[in-house]
């Protein structure tokens, strides 16, 4: 309570307006206050989110305006989901450089111009008709963590002198807590239902504090900046008709956020959830703005903004990998750039980890500069997708000439086992970003490395299966165990890995010329299932022989009872000669319909084909 | 009813091939001590005949009343229930499985089914006879635990119950299960013996054997008689009256590895590897056990090979046969040998022909 009403006295400049403000469940401030995390600190005992009232002193004393009959019957418990900040200020308190300099002008912003240009111009548009303009008032931002999608309508918005509503998602309800408040006769309200309140009273209501506002020479913007957690496909479907309401009949101009995540990173199709969500929202007429991540450049400018400005002294050179090894999300390179120079001795060995491999610096490509990042001790960890790595490891690209080859040091290998360098990680580090696991990746080497050889290289290729058996050999030394280790299951596993991947590399000595090819799925995964199948159905026939008088071993019946079987039950049907073709034919069937079905299959799942990377 | 089943003898009076035996196993009957037996051979050489037969010499027509059934098994395995299913086949007397179905969870079937056997004996109205006997096939792919189970289970029941064990080569039966048991090896039959029994059979159908026709047959049957007596009925269903230069019908398995050595032979290329995979899977789908297509791939391939390369391509099929059995996915090795051969194969090529 104390932190906030520290806040109440350096923001609010007009205590009159807080009395106003307190029988509405919203507030608002003027532009230059601040309101920024508080609320989220103080609402810790807030177990249910209203649209409340970030500054209210008691909600009890609250006098009776009507709409807190209409939404709030147990407000006393429920401080702000919903807070109102502007524009921003700098506080000197703040430590975090991210905070300290949040941009305050559209100069400031590191978002490409263009982009800024075209949010900018909707709102403006939204704001000048938004009294006769009923329809459309939604934009929904999307973008990578970290590119300043808040930050832009912060900015464009106190620009423009509007007023951000943002809704605040609810802190999430421990299960401690849960049983205390179930004890003393609260109700559990989950934050989708509470999420769905509040854009029902959105939409009925439009934001209830624009009337005290005073004639509202300021406009509102709303601000959804995190879209509750959806869990499942019911929950989901709730958010999304939620969602789509909003959309087609929010009063004010609404700006929706959506942070993409990258799509290698988890495993569970959420992301796809939220590019459907976008989809059918863009069709209930929102207007969609995609924000790229921050080039390099522009995240660079801001970073020598603010070395400049907190005086110290950063090189170019060092900036300029921060710069990269953020991947593009501006509030990663400036927390890593105050890490930076908090600490000092991480800038020797910063130094000192880009200046060691020299070769590494003779390499130009992207690849490099973006693996460079692993050598930063504040780096990123960047993920690839499996069917990513499986290109980088089956296209094998290597460097045309050996740069290493005039140090003295280096091991002298007999020609035919020297290779030219690679032009990636260690496998091994690709294997670990991409999550492969050693199993699934060797039956797609498996499947696909064939098509990855050239026509002339049978030597290659039998190199390569050679290090696939191997492999296999790893992968199954642990299978029969009884009791199950799994340290030295892990260390397995893990060099079966690097044992498939990097033979796959080293057998393909004479790589085929590179051209599109796509990944495709193991076909033995499909003939195992059908293995599996057809070796029950047998069990079931294994009576056949013997006269039911005795059980036949499988292999007995694979091998010599249904050929003769087959053989004897067609010369019975058919006639004499179109038996012989008519077995072949059949085998061939057979082919030629798993061969369709399984292009099929491969049609499907191959979705993610990977071009020459 | 396949003249395999159809001329299969009943008793072990009435065995041609495996008379010696067949008259040892009926004394060791007559005398009333049946200890545990083993029977090894290579397929199609009798041993199931001879164990039908002897089931039959120790109980009687009783045990030719046989039900099939899908049990499942309930067996507690200290912190868990694992639920195991499996065929069996049995009469009053005796129960017949195969163990080796249950996979990894072998050896608790064995440990199991003996058990439940144990409490339910048996007892005849004379007060003899009180065991059951157990027919265990496919022994020799039980897993070392199985065995150990299987060695410590004999022991503890082995006054309700007899074992005959069936194998096809006793080198993966532990020492100690083998030390327990009468073994009792059956060798493949002589093709001469073979003729007999073909002769035999034709004479029960009323047919015009010519001669040597018979001969040939035992003589690409591998030594085995089911596979002769299987042939001679499709000779038989092809063509009648025979010739003795009449074709016989290979398995269409075993056309179909010829067909994917001959693809070896006329191409060494990656692109070839792959297709070779396709029939491969192709195969391997359909049942057959992969040590099988290896082997039988080897012997295609070294009909057609030159004498020089022979001995490389044997020891790296047998190199890769025995990866393949350490191994999990056979394929993978299967592969590495077609792969390994037409780089073999190649060189020599290229070498001899420039």
């Amino acid at each position: 309570m104390g932190k906030r009403n520290a806040i109440v006295v350096s923001s609010s400049d007009d205590d009159d307006d807080k009395n106003l403000s307190l029988g509405s469940n919203l507030s608002h401030s003027k532009p230059k206050s601040r309101a920024s995390s508080v609320p989220r600190a103080s609402s810790r005992r807030s177990k249910k989110t209203r649209l409340s009232d970030s500054y209210a002193i008691s909600s009890r004393e609250s006098n009776g305006f009507d709409e807190i009959k209409l939404f709030c019957e147990d407000f006393d418990d429920g401080f702000s989901g919903f807070k109102i900040s502007t524009g921003s200020a700098r506080s000197n308190r703040k430590d975090l450089w991210v905070d300290k300099y949040k941009p305050r002008s559209l100069e400031e912003l590191a978002v490409h111009k263009k982009k800024v240009e075209e949010v900018k111009l909707w709102f403006e548009e939204k704001l000048r008709k938004q009294k006769e303009e009923f329809c459309n008032n939604v934009l929904l931002i999307t973008g990578q963590a970290g590119v300043g999608k808040s930050a832009t309508v912060h900015v464009i918005a106190s620009h423009l002198g509007a007023t951000v509503c943002e809704w605040e998602t609810p802190i999430p309800t421990i299960w401690q807590e849960h049983l205390h408040n179930s004890n003393s006769g609260m109700h559990y309200t989950s934050k989708l239902d509470e999420f769905e309140n509040f854009v029902e009273r959105i939409r009925k209501y439009g934001l209830i504090p624009s009337s005290f506002n005073g004639g509202s020479q300021t406009s509102n913007i709303l601000l959804i900046d995190d879209l509750p957690l959806a869990n499942g496909k019911v929950a989901y479907e709730r958010l999304n008709r939620c969602l789509h309401l909003l959309v087609q009949s929010a009063l004010i101009p609404t700006v929706i956020l959506i942070t993409e995540c990258g799509k290698d990173d988890s495993s569970d199709h959420s992301p796809r959830n939220w590019e459907e969500l976008q989809l059918s929202l863009q069709r209930a007429g929102a207007c969609k703005v995609a924000f790229n991540p921050i080039t390099v450049n522009s995240i660079k400018k801001t970073l020598s903004r603010l070395c400049r400005e907190e005086h110290c002294n950063v090189d170019t050179e060092q900036v300029d990998l921060i710069a990269r090894a953020s991947g593009g999300d501006i509030r990663h390179a400036i927390t890593s750039l105050q890490y930076f120079c908090v600490k000092p001795h991480l800038r020797r060995s910063l130094t000192f980890s880009s200046g060691t491999p020299t070769y590494l610096k003779e390499r130009s490509d992207e690849i490099n500069r973006l693996d460079d990042g692993f050598s930063l001790p504040l780096g990123r960890d960047e993920t690839l997708s499996l069917f990513h790595a499986l290109g980088k490891f089956l296209h094998n690209k290597r460097e045309t000439e050996s740069s290493i080859s005039l140090d003295h040091n280096a091991f002298l290998l007999k020609e035919r086992f020297a290779r030219l360098p690679l032009k990636m990680d260690a496998p091994e580090k690709v294997l670990c970003k991409s999550h492969g696991q050693a199993r699934p990746v060797a039956d797609f080497l498996h499947e696909n490395v064939l098509d990855f050889l050239s026509e002339e290289a049978m030597d290659d290729a039998w190199v390569v299966t050679s290090y696939l058996s191997d492999a296999d050999f790893l992968l199954a030394s642990l299978s029969g165990m009884r009791s199950r280790n799994y340290e030295a299951e892990n260390i397995v596993q893990s060099s079966a890995a690097s044992v498939s991947v990097r033979g796959v590399l080293f057998g393909n000595f004479h790589p085929s010329p590179s051209r599109w090819h796509a990944i495709r799925r193991p076909r033995l995964w499909q003939v195992e299932q059908s293995l599996r199948h057809n070796k029950l159905n047998m069990v079931s026939q294994r009576c056949v022989a013997y006269d039911g008088l005795s059980l036949s071993d499988l292999s007995v019946v694979a091998t010599e009872f249904k050929p003769v079987l087959k053989w004897l039950g067609f010369r019975k049907s058919e006639g004499r000669e179109a038996q012989l073709a008519s077995t072949k034919d059949n085998m061939l069937n057979d082919d030629s319909f798993d061969g369709t079905s399984l292009d099929n299959k491969v049609n499907e799942t191959t979705d993610d084909e990977i071009e020459d990377w | 009813m396949l003249w395999v089943d159809k001329y299969r003898p009943k008793t072990l009076d009435k065995v041609l091939v495996h008379e010696d035996v067949a008259q040892n196993l009926k004394k060791l009957v007559a005398e009333q001590d049946c200890p545990h037996l083993l029977f090894y051979g290579p397929p199609g050489s009798g041993k199931k005949t001879l164990i039908m037969a002897l089931l039959r010499q120790m109980f009687g027509p009783g045990a030719e009343k046989v039900k099939v059934e899908n049990k499942t098994w309930k067996v507690d395995a200290g912190s868990r229930t694992i639920d195991l299913e499996l065929t069996t086949l049995a009469s009053t007397y005796h129960v017949e499985l195969n163990p080796s179905d249950a996979g990894f969870q072998d050896r608790y079937i064995v440990q199991e089914i003996i058990k439940e056997m144990a409490k339910n004996r048996p007892i005849d109205t004379k007060g003899k006879k009180g065991f059951k006997v157990l027919v265990l096939n496919e022994v020799d792919k039980l897993s070392t635990e199985a065995q150990h189970s299987l060695r410590r289970t004999m022991e503890k029941y082995s006054s309700s119950c007899r074992l005959i064990l069936c194998c096809n080569s006793s080198s993966k039966v532990t020492e100690a299960v083998r030390s327990r048991c009468l073994n009792v090896r059956i060798n493949a039959p002589t093709e001469e013996q073979i003729v007999k029994v073909l002769e035999f059979v034709g004479k029960k159908e009323g047919l015009q054997v010519p001669t040597g026709f018979a001969a040939r047959i035992a003589e690409k049957s591998n030594r085995s008689l089911r596979r002769a007596i299987l042939a001679f009925e499709t000779c038989r269903v092809q063509q009648y009256p025979f010739t003795s230069n009449q074709a016989i019908p290979p398995m269409d398995w075993e056309e179909y590895v010829s067909e994917i050595a001959s693809d070896i032979m006329k191409e060494q290329s990656p692109k070839r590897l792959f297709q070779v995979r396709g029939k491969l899977y192709e195969l391997l789908t359909n049942c057959i056990p992969p040590e099988i297509v290896l082997k039988r791939l080897l012997f295609e391939l070294l009909k057609k090979l030159d004498a020089e390369l022979k001995h490389e391509v044997c020891h790296w099929a047998a190199y890769y046969e025995h990866r393949m059995r350490l191994g999990q996915k056979a394929i993978f090795h299967i592969e590495a040998f077609v792969a390994k051969f037409m780089s073999i194969y190649k060189g020599f090529l290229i070498a001899t022909f420039g």
